[in-house]
Order: C-alpha cells, then structure tokens, then sequence
C-alpha cells in the first residue's frame, strides 16, 4: 500500500475505532463465504436453468438433462437455507462487535484522567448507544455485502468469460457501474441533503416547537396564521435540498436499473455474432445472455452500503472524539493538612487553562464545617466544586485533600432503591438505607413505592420526580465514606421549605458526624445554617468571577446590598414548584 | 395494521399524488419488464434454433435488430423509471411530511393550553420533528413495492398464462402460500420474539446506563467495577438478540424458499415440456425470464417491513393527535358583551390542576371591572395568590384559552383588543426593531421613550446591533427578563391600540431598577385609559392597583 494511503486509513475513523470491536476475521470470512454461496445459488440457478432450455430445445433424451434439473432444484432450495445462515453469521458478527465496543468504550472512558468530566456537557452520552449501533451497522450493511459483491461480481464474470471473454468484459463494465458508480453517487447523495438539509431541518424543528410552545401568545395576539405560513416555507426549504440530493441519487438508480438489461444487450450483441461464427455452442449462448440476469442482485444492496459506510464513519468519528488521548492514570492527590479535611489555596478553576471562570479562592474546610457559595446562575459555583472534588485540575493554585462531588443532575440508575444507594457503599444494608432516606425527608415516599428498596427506578421502572430525585442524590451522597460533600444546588427543583429542610440535614450530619459540607447555592435564605458564606462575583462582565464578600449569613445581609435585596425577593415570591 | 391508512389519502392532497405517480411508473415498470422478457426471448430464442446441431444457421436479421432496438429502450425506458421514481417519488414524499406536520401543529395549538394527554407540546413536538420522518422511508421505500406487489405481480402472471398455463398455474399456487407460511410462523413465534425482544432492550438500556452514570460512578470513585458487568450484559445481550434473529430470519427464509423453488419448479417444467413439444422455445425463454420477476416485488416486500411498520405508527398517532376535538377559542365565539367599560363577572370558577390533586383557582368568584378605554377611565386589577393558586390559569380563563372545570365567566376578553405578556413571550424572528413596531411605521421618538419606559434601552445597550439585532430563531439568545422587556415596549408600540392589556408576572426576573420601570408603565397605560389585568407578587405593584382579586388553591382528595 502506497504511504499517503496508510497513512489515510490510519486516520479513519472506522479503522481506529476497529481495534475496540475486537472484531474476528475468521468470522467476517465465514459470513461472506455463506453470502457468496447464496449467490452462487442463485447465479447457478439462472445459468442452469438457462443451459437446461437450451438444450431441452435441442429434444435431447431425457436423461441428459437430468443433471441441469437436479442442479436447477438444488440451488433453488439451496439459496434460502444459505441465506437464512449468512443473515445469522453477519449479525452475529455485528452484534459481537457491537457488544466488544460499549465495553471497550465503557472501559476506555472509565480509566481515563478528568476527561470524563466533559461527557457531562452536550448530549454526547446521549448519542453513545445510537452511534455504537451505526459501527455496528457496518459490518451487516456494508462490509459483508460489500465482500459478497466482489467475489460473487468477479465469479461470474469468469464464468461468463471463460465462454465469451469479450461478453466477461460487457459484464464487468456493467457490475462496476452498480457496484461502484451507482454507490458513490448515493453516497454523494446522502452527503448533500445531510449537510445542506441540516440547517434547513434545524429550522423547521425550532419553528415546529416556537409554534407549539408559543402556539397560545400567537392565537391571541393574531400571529399564529403568519407563523404557520413561516414553517411551510421553512418545510419548502428542507424541500428544496431534498430534491437536490435527489437529482444525484435519481442519477444512482438510473444506473442501476438501466445496467441490468444493458448487460443482457451486450451479451446478445456479441454472443449472436459468436455463436453464428461457431465460436460459441447453442447452449453456451443461453447461459452468457441469461446470467446476467441473476447476477446484479451481488450489487443491489451496495447504495445503501455507501450510505451507510458514510454515517457509520461519521459516528465513529464522534466515539473517537470521545476516547481520551491517553489512558494513564492522575496523579494522586496532595493530601491536607493535619487537622484539615479539604484545603484550596489560590485556586483557579475553569474548563481552559487560557480562562479561569473563577480566581483566588482560599477555603480551609474542618471536620464539622459548613460553607456555602452564592451567586449568580452561571458565576462559576459548579466549575469550583468540580476542582475541589478532584474531578478538575486547578487553572493555578493547589487542591490538598479529597470531596465527594453531589452533582445536580446526577444519574439516578434503572435499577432499585437499594442498587441506587449502594453506588456509594457497596456494604449499605436496608437499614442505612432506610436512615438515610428518612434524614433527606423521602421516608413517606419510600413507603408509597410498590417494592419498597427493591422498586425499580428510572426507565422502564417508577418515575422519579426532579424533587425525590435530588433528595435521593443527596441521600446517597449522605451513605458514601467520603468525608467532604460538594453539594451543587440541593435545592433545585424544589419547594422552599424542603430546599431549605435539605440544607439543614446537610448541614446536621456535618456537624454531628464530623464531616464538612461545601453547599453551592443560587438560593439564599437556606444558607443561614452555614457558617461561612462565599459570594461569588465577577467584577466585570467577561471577567473571572472571585469571593466578592464572605462572612455569615446574616453578616451579608448587613453589609451586602445586593445581597439583601436579592434574599427579601425570595421572601416575597416563593419559588415555583 | 393496515399498510396504507386510507385517511393518509384524504388528508394529505401531497399524498394523493404521490400514490397516483407511483401506481403510474409502476405500470410503466411492469410492462418493460414484460418488453424486456420477449425481447430477450425474441432475440435469444431464434439465435439458439439457428446455431443449435441440425439448424440452418440461418436468423432474420432484420428482426433480430428490431428486438435488440427494442430491448434497448427497455433499458433506457427502466432507467428512466427509476430515476422518475427516486427523483419525484421523493419530492412528493417530503410533502406529504411537510403537509401532515403543518396539519398537526396547527391543530394541536387550537388544542389550547391544557391539551388531552398524548398531545403535550413535548408529544406533539417530537412527533412532528422526529416522529413523522418515519414517513419518508415508508413512502419512498415501502409504499412504491407494496403498489408494485399489486400491479406487476397479476400482470406478469397474466403475461405467463398467455404463455404457458402450466407455469401460471404453478406460480397461482405459490402465491398464496407465501402470506400462509409468514402468517403461520409469525403467530407460532410471536410470544417468544415479543419477549426475547423485551429482553433485548432490557439488556442494551442498562449497558448504556452505566455509561450514562460513569461521571457519577466516577465522582463516588467506582467506576472501575461495572466494567466486566457491561461486558457481561454486552455478551447476554447479543445472545438474547441473536436468539431473536434466529426466529426473525424464518419468514424470511420461509418467503424465499417458496419464491426460489417455485422458480426452479417451472425452469425444470418448461425445460421437460419443451423436449417433448409441448412448449415453444421462444415463450419458453420469455416465462423463464419472467418468473422471477412474479415475485421480485413481493421480497422488496418484506425486506422493507420493518419502514412499514415505523410509518404506519407515526400515521397513526398524527391521526391521533387530529382527532382530538379542538376547544373553542373563547375570543372567537365569545359574546361580544366585553367591550371596555362593563364588568366581567366570575362566579365560582375552578379549574382542575393537571397531574396534581389541586383546584387551582378553587371556588373563585369576582367582578372584575374594566376601563372605560378614555384618559382617566384606566383601571389596574391585580390578581394576587401564592405561587401555584392558579393566577395565570385564572389568566388563560379570562383570556378564553380555558374553560374552567366548574363555574361560569359571563364573558371573555376578545382577543383583538388584548395585549397579553405572558410569563415567557414569545419574541421574534426578526429585529427588534420589527418586533416592537410590528412592522408599523413609527416615529424614532416613540420608540426611544417607550425603550426607556419599559428599561429595553438597557437590554438594547448590550446586545451587538441595537435595535437592529436579530431575535428569536437563529437571533442572539435573550433571557426571560429581557423578553419581558421586548414583549412591553411592543406593548407600548404597536398594541397602542389594545385596550387591555394582560401582564403575567411582570416583574419576577427584574431587579430594582426593572420593577420600577413596570410600575411606571402600569400608570402611563392607565393614565391613558386602559385596563390593566396583572399577576403580581410584589407590595408595589399591588399598591397601584385599583381592584385586587385574591386567587386561592385547594386540595382535593384523592379519586
């Protein structure tokens, strides 16, 4: 292989990602010998049965067609049985593969350093499964048919060709239109409309849902007629590019039915003249003119291969983004200090070492410590527990010592009450269990479920609403052996007095258990139990957020206007459950 | 299940057409088949005679060449086929999508704002986006083969019978037996590939699970562990998925079995006959030609099932969604009693809560006076309550959008002379200058005092363009408070002319300096004779307010 072209294979996505489907060639081989041999079948069957007409026109005696009517009924029942085999064998060898790669990825990204910590932006963990089953597709849609195709096209070619090696040619000429004009025009195709399509289809669906979410506004206000006229035209346009890729795609099935009946003109143009001149026998001629007829199927499916090749590849490309570049382990972490269970010491934090979104954070956290960060949605109160827990490298300044994460949006399992705790411990017995969802204010709600700790969550299992679900993250937050909670906002999604109930539990097992407890929170009339209160805040718009006041609860309230005004708005209007 | 719903016909117009081209280029397709089928056997046929041991050698060429003339234009003639049907066969499908999605948004806002379960916007929006391109495979993949199955499979066999009865009568008998074996294995395995496939899912949701889970795995520090277990249910799930192939593949199998054998049994039976006599060579070559081509629609078929059956689903719950009745808009079969001046009286009104045990408003009865709509004649009615008592499902009823569950209002607001910011309004696409004039001409002083009345000049000072900065779709993002803003000034503008004007928490996202921008502007509209219907929490603006309507929530037990 010329360099420039391994060197192109080697950045493939599909060829890096192969390693990971463990994929065995033996059995790729097997798959493709069994889709050969049903072509084989269904080849033999047409040129059989054409050699057997041939000759019975010939009024042979009976006997000397009993072969060619065996051979005829053989491959006739021969083919599906293959076939039904072949089908099996390449999804099995799909769904090895698939099997192979989830766990590999599973694998890969668990090993990894912080990056992990980015799947939980973008919906990229929601695509996993669906771009695992694109890969997957590959090798049932593409690989193996694209295999079956060159050694079945190239057999009958010979078989054509060792009777008339100018008819051979006709039908190469012909396979290599279906089989590779035909394909990389849908493949162009498919590539047009998806690229240009996009935007024209994001279009509609935002349109689609203003109308639907707005759809009350605008029947008042006289403006849903104008809006539904805008998602027509929007429609036209996602039209408009479909039609594009339809006209190189019209050209693909042009092809591909045309080359057919092309094929079978060849045969006859130059089998005629041949078998006149003598240089081909009578029932030779029916076998070059009619088997042709059996043998585009090789290269029916190839269309839908390239497309799929395409969006296979385009899947694997997001699963290598995915994997991190290395697999090696982090360093461990500077312990803290005697007396101390978490310190921060001039730390910045943010995703990019160029841009901190916090700076100049000093926090000594001590068994029985209750701090909380306030600000602004977006200030940066995630990033900066992130950091502390370990699960972000500092932008500057050291971390000593270790903390639990509670993310806000952490991952109830679809698996029990019990399995969902033991995330935390593997040794929770029902009773710790039971403690612990009691301290969050969920006892009631345990007794309610069908199976008690046994109730199976999440999909597929009981729904859980956004308020259990907090109080259940923090509940298993409560049951881990760590020593320090980083707490992102416990009060989501829930009414005033058990956001506020929540913080106080909090706030109580540090205190009782010796433990400390970071709290970050947009809401502020929990944080009075705290004992030390961090206001985060950038000084300018743009600028790195950094600890604008700190002090108690009450303390802000005296010397923080802005504080004060945005605590008595929380008085005034309860948020919303 | 039906494979065509009738009313996809009579709903979608882009449907009908669609299915009267594809009927057309499907009967241009089998009779090239059928061309395609003498001229091979034409030409092919009296080559055979002539060149076989004991013939004379000798062939009509000029008859020879108008066969293979004639086989040329079956081949262009099938090209041509296929491109029409991929090329316009596609277009027409994406209308058919685009004709039902604008169909079922448009009804399902006439649904209101408390539509029956199945139709939420959340339902609605993902069937229109997602849902409905199901469609698209079924029409250009599923649909053209099931009308081919219809056309080409009875013509060719009425070609083959023209040929040779034996052969016809053998393919009449294979047909049927084909849809009597799948029916036979579908019902003998469906429970087992009903279950095997829940355990499919089973399996691949909880693999993808715990990747969904790893960065909470990781913050408890054990994301190591579930590593064997996703290998594990990796391997079980591909056993139990093969399992299910496994039965999947019979029918399958089972059709091309049938459809091969069939083949094979007229070749050899054409081919025993024609040693005898019984058959000529040139039918002979046309019937084995044809023969496969009886059957070829029919494996498109069902190789295509599964786009069947994704599309008849998504038919069938856009159907669905069309069905439902849509609620009368109050402010168009309202009674024209509520011109400004008189009262609207509530007597009693309670609307159910949905999904929650709760009346929210419960048992509220009010007169709401409105203004007399001439300088000095404005009113200000503040609806008060804590959060949830059903304050802006009080404004939905007033508005007509909402019928309450019990209890009558003598009248509703008609929605041509209201302007109504609700908590989260709608703004754009365009500019904001568009936005706020409506696409009225006018004047820059207008503008600039209602920007500083209503504080959007804030708003206008950070975004990139200033008035001219695009919003809502593709636009620059705004928060609701910003909206707000945009949605007031537009209020000032161009719904001068409204004589209410509806404002549903107007001052939530706002700071200090916003809150005083509101109540400033709740006294210019009713300084200039408005009414003034506002939900407010807040001690300032209940204060400006001439009537206050206490809205209160109760809990129901149980049903």
């Amino acid at each position: 292989m010329p360099e420039n072209l391994r060197r192109r294979a080697a950045r493939d996505p599909l060829v890096r990602l192969l390693p990971l489907l463990e994929v065995s060639w033996g059995r790729v081989a097997r798959a493709v010998g069994l889709g050969t041999l049903t072509l084989v079948c269904a080849i033999g069957l047409a040129a059989a049965a054409a050699w057997l007409i041939a000759r019975a026109s010939q009024m042979p005696p009976v006997l000397t067609l009993s072969v060619a009517a065996v051979g005829v009924r053989a491959f006739g029942t021969g083919r599906a049985f293959l076939r039904y085999l072949e089908r099996l064998a390449s999804h099995g060898v799909a769904l090895r593969g698939m099997a192979a790669l989830r766990a590999n990825l599973y694998d890969r990204l668990a090993r990894s350093g912080a990056d992990v910590v980015a799947l939980r932006r973008g919906d990229l963990l929601a695509r996993v499964g669906g771009d695992v089953d694109d890969v997957g597709d590959v090798v049932v849609r593409a690989l193996i048919p694209a295999g079956v195709a060159v050694v079945a096209g190239l057999g009958s070619v010979l078989l054509v060709g060792v009777f008339l090696p100018a008819a051979g040619a006709v039908l190469l000429a012909c396979l290599l239109l279906t089989g590779v004009v035909s394909p990389w025009l849908a493949s162009r195709a498919s590539a047009s409309v998806e690229q240009r399509g996009a935007e024209a289809r994001g279009d509609v669906t935002a349109r689609t849902l203003e109308l639907l979410e707005d759809g009350q506004q605008l029947r008042v206000a006289g403006r849903l007629a104008d809006r539904t006229a805008g998602l027509r035209a929007a429609d036209r346009r996602l039209a408009a590019t479909t039609d594009d890729g339809a006209r190189v795609s019209g050209l693909s099935a042009a092809v591909e039915a045309g080359a057919q009946t092309l094929a079978v003109l060849g045969c006859l143009l130059l089998g005629v003249p041949a078998a006149l001149a003598g240089d081909l026998a009578a029932t030779e001629l029916a076998v070059v003119v009619l088997t042709p007829l059996a043998v585009f199927e090789a290269t029916a499916a190839l269309p839908a291969a390239a497309v799929q090749l395409r969006r296979s590849r385009a899947a694997a490309r997001r699963l290598v983004d995915l994997l991190p570049e290395s697999t090696g382990s982090r360093p461990a972490r500077e312990a803290a200090p005697t007396g101390t269970l978490l310190e921060l010491d001039h730390v910045a934090a943010g995703w990019s070492t160029s841009a901190p979104v916090v700076r100049d954070v000093d926090l000594t956290l001590r068994p029985g410590a209750v701090v909380a960060l306030a600000g602004a949605s977006g200030v940066g109160k995630t990033t900066l527990l992130l950091t502390a827990a370990g699960l972000l490298d500092p932008v500057a300044g050291v971390v000593r010592g270790e903390g639990l994460f509670v993310a806000e949006d952490g991952h109830v399992f679809g698996t029990t009450v019990l399995e969902n705790l033991r995330v935390a411990r593997a040794d929770v017995t029902d009773d710790d269990a039971r403690e612990a969802l009691a301290a969050v204010g969920l006892a009631g709600w345990l007794d309610g479920l069908p199976g008690g700790l046994g109730t199976t969550l999440g999909t597929g299992g009981t729904d859980v609403s956004g308020g259990e679900r907090r109080r259940l993250l923090v509940a298993r937050a409560l049951l881990a052996p760590h020593r320090v909670l980083l707490v992102d906002e416990p009060a989501e999604h829930l009414d005033a007095a058990t956001a506020d109930a929540l913080v106080e539990t909090l706030a109580g097992v540090a205190r009782t258990s010796g433990r400390a407890v970071v709290v970050a929170s947009h809401r502020l009339t929990p944080l009075d139990v705290a004992d030390e209160v961090m206001l985060l805040d950038a000084e300018a718009p743009g600028a790195p957020a950094r600890v604008l006041a700190r002090g108690t609860h009450a303390a802000l309230l005296g010397s923080v206007p802005a504080y004060r005004w945005a605590a008595d708005q929380e008085e005034q209007a309860p948020i919303d459950v | 299940m039906r494979p065509l719903d009738p009313r996809l016909l009579r709903q979608a117009r882009a449907a009908r057409s669609y299915v009267l081209l594809t009927t057309v280029l499907g009967v241009a397709s089998a009779a090239l088949v059928v061309v395609q089928a003498f001229a091979i056997a034409n030409t092919l046929g009296p080559a055979i005679v002539a060149t076989s041991p004991g013939g004379d050698g000798a062939l009509d060429r000029a008859e020879i060449v108008r066969w293979l003339a004639v086989l040329a234009g079956a081949a262009v003639g099938r090209a041509a086929v296929a491109w029409a049907q991929e090329r316009y066969g596609r277009r027409a499908a994406t209308r058919v999508v685009a004709d039902l999605r604008e169909q079922v948004v448009e009804h399902a806002v006439t649904l209101g704002p408390r539509p029956p379960a199945g139709a939420a916007p959340s339902d609605v929006a993902t069937l229109a986006t997602r849902g409905l391109d199901d469609l698209e495979p079924y029409l250009v993949r599923f649909l053209p083969q099931l009308l081919l199955t219809a056309l080409v499979t009875p013509a060719t066999v009425l070609v083959v019978l023209g040929l040779d009865w034996v052969s016809a009568l053998i393919a009449v008998c294979t047909i049927p037996l084909v849809p009597f074996f799948m029916w036979l294995i579908g019902t003998m395995t469906a429970g087992t590939s009903e279950r095997r496939l829940a355990t499919v899912e089973r399996l691949g949701s909880q693999v993808l699970d715990l990747i969904a889970g790893l960065p909470t795995l990781r913050a408890f520090g054990r994301e190591i562990g579930p590593a064997a277990r996703v290998r594990a249910l990796g391997e079980s799930s591909r056993r139990a998925t093969l399992g299910t192939l496994r039965v999947a593949f019979l029918s399958g199998a089972v059709l091309e079995l049938l459809t091969t054998l069939c083949v094979a049994i007229i070749a050899v039976g054409v081919g025993l006959r024609l040693v005898h006599g019984g058959i000529e060579l040139v039918p002979a070559i046309a019937v084995l030609v044809l023969a496969p081509e009886i059957f070829l629609p029919l494996r498109r078929v069902g190789s295509e099932f599964h786009a069947s059956t994704d599309g008849v689903a998504a038919t069938q719950r856009a159907f669905a969604v069309l069905d439902l009745p849509a609620v009368a808009a109050g402010g168009e079969d309202a009674p024209t009693a509520a011109r400004p001046g008189p009262t609207l009286v509530l007597e009693n009104v309670t609307v159910r809560a949905p999904g929650r045990d709760v009346e929210a408003p419960a048992g509220l009865s009010a007169r709401i006076r409105l203004g007399t709509g001439v300088p000095g004649g404005g009113r200000v009615v503040a609806l008060r309550g804590p959060s949830g008592s059903g304050k802006s499902t009080l404004v939905l009823v007033l508005l007509g959008l909402l019928r309450p569950d019990a209890g009558t209002v003598s009248s509703t607001l008609p929605w041509e002379q209201v302007a109504w910011v609700p908590q989260r309004p709608a703004i754009g696409p365009g500019t904001v200058h568009d936005v706020v004039t409506d696409g009225r001409e006018v004047a820059p002083e207008t503008l600039a005092a209602a920007a500083a009345t209503t504080g959007l000049d804030a708003v206008l000072a950070d975004l990139p363009d200033g008035w001219e900065s695009r919003v809502g779709l593709g636009g620059v993002g705004m928060s609701v408070g910003q909206r707000q803003r945009v949605a007031l000034a537009r209020t000032l503008v161009a719904g001068a002319d409204r004589p209410v004007v509806v404002l549903d928490e107007p001052t939530a996202h706002l700071d200090a300096r916003g809150e005083q921008v509101v109540l400033e502007t709740v006294r210019t509209w009713r300084d200039a004779g408005r009414t003034v219907v506002v939900v407010a929490h807040r001690a300032s603006l209940l204060a400006v307010a001439d009537q206050v309507v206490d809205v209160v929530a109760r809990e129901v037990a149980r049903a």
